[in-house]
């Protein structure tokens, strides 16, 4: 039996997430703000979580941050398994500059090498024609191996 | 100003199936569910009959189907007059605990038996619909619970210091009371050690941090305490409970995940309860998901400071025999944890103990006992979203 490769996981834009993933497209990481209570949040949601006003806007963010927390996966599960090829890398949660959180990877170094504290800064991954995801990589160049 | 419901509901009885990882399905859910409810009715000497026109609380199995209380009274063949389910995760049968104690104080029944079966083992999980999970966080490479809890577990590490010597305290202590648990999935004890030669699943989560998935089912029966007095010599009084969701702990934005809404919620339980002194508590009964959150309850709900969990089970034994019992069943680390009925090991192994049936782990003089249950790991880049405390007693000081 011929087995079907699962690709990579790849978003798909909603009416709701298209400016995020259009914008990412063009290399510029873009939030929510509202326009209400000035607000910026992390994934785009129906309204505003501080104050829950509709009226919500886009704003581009630096792209700056650092490593607030990170973890090395060493099996996929509840994932696909063409991560598996992949393996190990890290999957990160970086603290923005501008505040919110975002759920990302830590690329362009060494897994081990990646430290909670270490600045970043966005890096934009082309996975399909459509989309390009928000990765980061370190600000600071480190010691060749 | 004490809680007008305290000691005035109570659990009567309690089933526990025995669990599995049969993978052929030999069992489904449904079966698992009639076996633990009709354990549960047989300890408390009721039938069937005692529950219609009263009340049912599931717990929704991972497997989803928008109508699964209607299939399971069906299964069961009962006529209740409400029927509540829960799907919040580790956090349910608190939820449900507290939602039976609130409709028997409404008047609008006096009995509610609560179920919970689950064979994660027993079927393919069902594609993801969710967004923001489709979206945003798994084409990052998030392997589920594993690396959602391992990024709060990295962050604990970095802002407490605690070694996996420290963390491994936890399944060693665990897998002990498993070993004198005939219905614990594993039996035989492991070290030290064994814990530290445990392969990483998601740093620095390691193989033996992780519940095991298990087929199974379980249940108990909350009623007034006046009832609980007719029908049983040995009910367990619900002396209060708490509950707290969405928790974020200090920046709205950036909040500090090394807190839980188990501090509020504990809080709460403990107000009302009426208890001021954490030394009151008999045993605690900590939700497991991995070893990691057993440590950040022991702190968020007052046993020690926060970031002190490790230094303190250096110090205190948490064994059934020890200062300071901790899931004296084994947890779901050891005993197993039945898909999303996982939280009601704790519950009716707290209630195992109060009655005196705790066995070769029963903790001596056991009087009070402290249920925390935490579920839904899907706080973006946060920590758990639902919260539930309750203090169960054996009589009402």
């Amino acid at each position: 039996m011929e087995s079907v490769k699962e690709p990579l996981p790849v978003p798909m834009m909603t009416l709701l997430t298209r400016e995020f993933w259009e914008s990412a497209k063009k290399g510029k990481l873009v939030f929510q703000h509202c326009s209400k209570c000035d607000l910026l949040q992390a994934y785009p949601k129906p309204c505003c979580s501080e104050c829950g006003s509709e009226t919500l806007s886009w704003k581009e963010l630096s792209g700056e941050g650092t490593v607030y927390s990170f973890t090395i996966p060493r099996q996929v599960v509840d994932n696909s398994p063409a991560f598996k090829e992949q393996l190990p890398f890290v999957v990160a949660v970086v603290q923005l500059k501008e505040g919110p959180r975002l759920i990302t990877n830590i690329v362009d170094v060494p897994p081990e090498e990646v430290k909670i504290g270490m600045e970043v800064r966005a890096t934009f991954e082309d996975v399909s024609p459509e989309i390009a995801l928000p990765k980061f990589r370190p600000v600071h160049p480190l010691s060749k191996r | 100003m004490a809680w007008s419901l305290r000691g005035k509901i109570a659990v009567i009885g309690h089933g526990e199936t025995k669990v599995d990882r049969d993978k052929q399905g030999n069992l489904s859910i449904e079966q698992y569910l009639v076996k633990a409810a009709n354990l549960a009715m047989e300890s408390a000497g009721l039938t069937k009959k005692d529950f219609n026109d009263q009340g049912i609380g599931l717990m929704e199995p991972q497997q989803v189907y928008p109508m699964w209380s209607a299939q399971m009274i069906q299964d069961l063949g009962l006529h209740p007059r409400i029927v509540m389910r829960s799907d919040h995760g580790g956090a349910g049968p608190g939820y449900l605990l507290e939602q039976a104690a609130a409709a028997i104080q409404a008047g609008l029944v006096d009995k509610v038996l609560c179920i919970g079966a689950d064979a994660p083992l027993t079927y393919v999980p069902q594609t993801m619909t969710q967004r923001l999970v489709l979206d945003f966080i798994r084409p990052f490479g998030m392997m589920g619970a594993n690396s959602l809890f391992a990024l709060i577990a990295q962050r604990y590490i970095h802002q407490y210091g605690v070694t996996p010597e420290q963390v491994a305290r936890i399944p060693v202590t665990q897998r002990y009371h498993a070993t004198l648990n005939p219905l614990a999935y594993f039996d035989q004890p492991i070290s030290v050690q064994d814990y530290l030669n445990s392969r990483l699943i998601s740093d620095p989560v390691r193989l033996l941090d992780c519940c095991l998935p298990v087929n199974g089912g379980l249940a108990f029966i909350v009623t007034t305490a006046e009832k609980a007095r007719d029908l049983t010599d040995r009910p367990v009084y619900l002396l209060g409970s708490g509950a707290c969701y969405n928790y974020q702990h200090g920046d709205r934005l950036a909040p500090d995940v090394t807190y839980m809404g188990t501090m509020k919620a504990g809080k709460e339980a403990f107000q009302k309860a009426g208890i001021t002194q954490v030394s009151d508590v008999s045993f605690l009964q900590l939700y497991d998901d991995y070893s990691y959150a057993v440590m950040i309850q022991l702190e968020d709900l007052g046993f020690c400071k926060k970031g002190e969990a490790g230094r303190m089970l250096e110090q205190k034994d948490i064994s059934f025999a020890g200062e300071l019992p901790v899931n004296t069943g084994g947890g779901q680390l050891s005993s197993g944890q039945a898909g999303m009925a996982g939280g009601f090991h704790f519950i009716v192994e707290a209630i195992r103990q109060l009655r005196g049936e705790g066995g070769k782990r029963q903790v001596k003089g056991a009087r009070v006992g402290l249920v925390s249950l935490i579920g839904a790991i899907t706080q973006y880049a946060g920590n758990l979203i639902n919260s539930n405390v309750c203090i169960l007693g054996k009589e009402v000081p």
